[in-house]
């Protein structure tokens, strides 16, 4: 990865790993899909500091609704909610109202902007909701420009930089750094994985030292990793989850 | 033309602004301007200042903020100094003393400089030496408050300073206050059962956090210096707002994102403060409704983006974690 002896005095053996607020998104367990209990209790062997409970279908939306209502203790200092943004049936005031019902302690409900109809219809979740960049795939959502249209509808919405999303239209990062120019501010957490054919997979190791220089401006806000985290972290990571985590300790 | 430092030299780094901020520091230069029209007719001694503590020295004075004042003489303790309380109060319009009865009375500045430690350094004592140096402003008696200042500061660097490294002396008692602050919280809440829990939880989580960051990072900042430079740069660090040390801190260390969110936080914590309404449902809350309450919940989100801000900048920076490793746990 081309670090030197300064860097390494400077930064740790892996400055990037020794990340303290870190997290991972559920939707990461794909066989576990549904079992709330179980996902968290997985997520909790990485990391006890952040979460993201992924309710990409709709039909994922009960179960968790559920879940959090029935108040589990949760170890984490921030919870994040990925709302749905495939399969769904709702009309957007419907979807929204459900959203808002959402425990106050989620402190991020995370949506793609192309996934909103009528952005003002989201107006009520105020500071929670959270918009992500959007990748090459999408025909908006994707620039600084196409975001700010919809934060003009949405003026106290956070963000989430999706810095794999941004890659994928910028490689060189210009585009990233110029997202976190524009939504500093806003920003609210990081998306943090590699893409292969538009899956989200393990950062890779080129990738770790491309999206670095994005990453370290992100310092202070949690990253959620949108897939299991690269074998290089998990050193770093035993400093952030429990000793041991059963399910009944957050039933 | 003065090189812009503080909140409008993140500002000019970074492009935003932060309105609430701004704000409340106009407001609290007319406020103050005003209250030092009032004292041009009060006999005040020589050597003596009256000053202004929380809100008015972190320079964030809100519509429902208190003047919780103080007046400091120099020299030995004497029987008729002025001026009296009742006539500070008056010109003022305080309200009455705090309970604890921190403010609204005189006080010596060889009691804040002679005590330091041990049973004579009480919990006021203790107070009033760390709100003077960290969070006042002077309404009269300038002089006599730089001259105050600056002693407080010079007695802590008598004590063993070693060149580019943090007074420990004084290091020490800033953490001391904190900790001091955040148990007497809990103290406090025993002893009234509860009353105004969410507003001082509030302040405890961004103002007070804001008092202790402000005076921690100039602390540590001192590594920078040989020890005979030490003093100017810690008076010269305690005459501008804490929010102002805390951005400088971000800018030196090219903490901008972090810096920018974290002063966003605060912002927005202000404008909350300076909402009638919104400030009413603080102060009315109690422990068990926080969780049910959004304006509680979210000032305690703003606490934690405040404190992500400062944690980063205090263990991400190369620099400041070598000091922050050395010298804040032992």
């Amino acid at each position: 990865m081309g670090a030197t002896v300064s860097d390494t005095i400077l930064n740790g053996p892996s400055a990037l790993a020794g990340h303290h607020p870190v997290g991972v998104s559920t939707g990461i367990f794909e066989d576990l899909r549904g079992s709330w209990q179980e996902l968290v209790a997985e997520a909790c062997k990485v990391s006890t500091y952040a979460i993201e409970l992924s309710a990409l279908s709709e039909d994922e939306l009960p179960g968790l609704v559920a879940y959090l209502a029935a108040e589990p203790r949760l170890p984490f200092r921030y919870v994040s909610v990925h709302a749905p943004v495939k399969d769904r049936n709702l009309d957007e005031a419907a979807g929204a109202r459900v959203l808002s019902e959402l425990p106050l302690w989620v402190r991020s409900i995370v949506t793609h902007p192309d996934a909103l109809e009528e952005p003002a219809r989201y107006r009520g979740l105020g500071t929670r909701l959270v918009l992500e960049n959007m990748d090459d795939r999408k025909r908006t959502g994707r620039t600084a420009g196409e975001l700010e249209l919809v934060f003009d509808e949405l003026p106290e919405a956070g963000f989430c930089l999706d810095v794999a999303h941004a890659s994928s239209i910028d490689p060189t990062m210009h585009l990233a750094e110029e997202l976190l120019d524009h939504f500093r501010s806003r920003l609210r957490q990081v998306h943090v994985s590699s893409l292969r054919g538009h899956h989200h997979v393990p950062l890779t190791a080129d990738d770790e030292e491309r999206f670095a220089r994005i990453l370290k401006r992100c310092r202070d806000v949690p990253w959620i990793l949108e897939a299991r985290p690269p074998d290089w972290w998990l050193a770093e990571l035993k400093a952030t989850r429990l000793i041991a985590v059963d399910e009944a300790a957050i039933a | 033309m003065e090189a812009a430092r503080g909140i409008a030299r993140l500002e000019a780094a970074t492009g935003t602004r932060f309105a609430r901020i701004a704000a409340a520091r106009s407001l609290t230069e007319r406020r103050l301007g005003e209250r030092r029209e009032r004292f041009g007719a009060v006999d005040v001694d020589a050597g003596a200042t009256v000053v202004l503590m929380g809100s008015w020295g972190r320079r964030e004075v809100t519509s429902e903020s208190d003047d919780d004042f103080m007046v400091l003489f120099e020299g030995p303790l004497r029987e008729n100094a002025q001026p009296a309380i009742d006539r500070v109060a008056d010109v003022l319009g305080a309200r009455a003393p705090g309970r604890e009865e921190i403010f609204g009375t005189q006080v010596w500045l060889e009691d804040l400089r002679g005590k330091i430690g041990r049973d004579e350094d009480t919990n006021t004592n203790l107070t009033r030496r760390m709100l003077f140096v960290l969070e006042s402003v002077p309404v009269c008696g300038e002089e006599a408050y730089l001259r105050a200042r600056r002693a407080l500061l010079a007695g802590y660097l008598e004590a063993n300073v070693k060149h580019h490294r943090p007074p420990r002396f004084l290091l020490n008692d800033v953490i001391r206050y904190w900790r001091t602050i955040a148990v007497d919280f809990e103290s406090k809440m025993r002893a009234r059962k509860g009353e105004g829990w969410g507003l001082r939880n509030a302040k405890l989580r961004l103002s007070r956090k804001a008092l202790f960051a402000g005076g921690l990072l100039p602390v540590f900042e001192c590594y920078r210096y040989p020890t005979g430079d030490m003093l100017d740069y810690l008076d010269e660090r305690m005459s501008v707002a804490p929010l102002d040390r805390i951005a400088d801190a971000f800018v030196d260390h090219e903490a901008l994102d972090a810096g920018v969110r974290a002063l966003t936080a605060y912002d927005e914590f202000l404008a909350i403060l300076d909402d009638g309404e919104q400030r009413g449902k603080l102060k009315e809350l109690g422990a068990e409704g926080a969780r049910d309450s959004p304006t509680f919940t979210r000032v305690a989100e703003l606490g934690k983006e405040f404190e992500a801000g400062l944690l980063s900048l205090l263990f991400d920076d190369p620099e400041l974690r070598r000091w922050v490793r050395e010298y804040i746990v032992f």
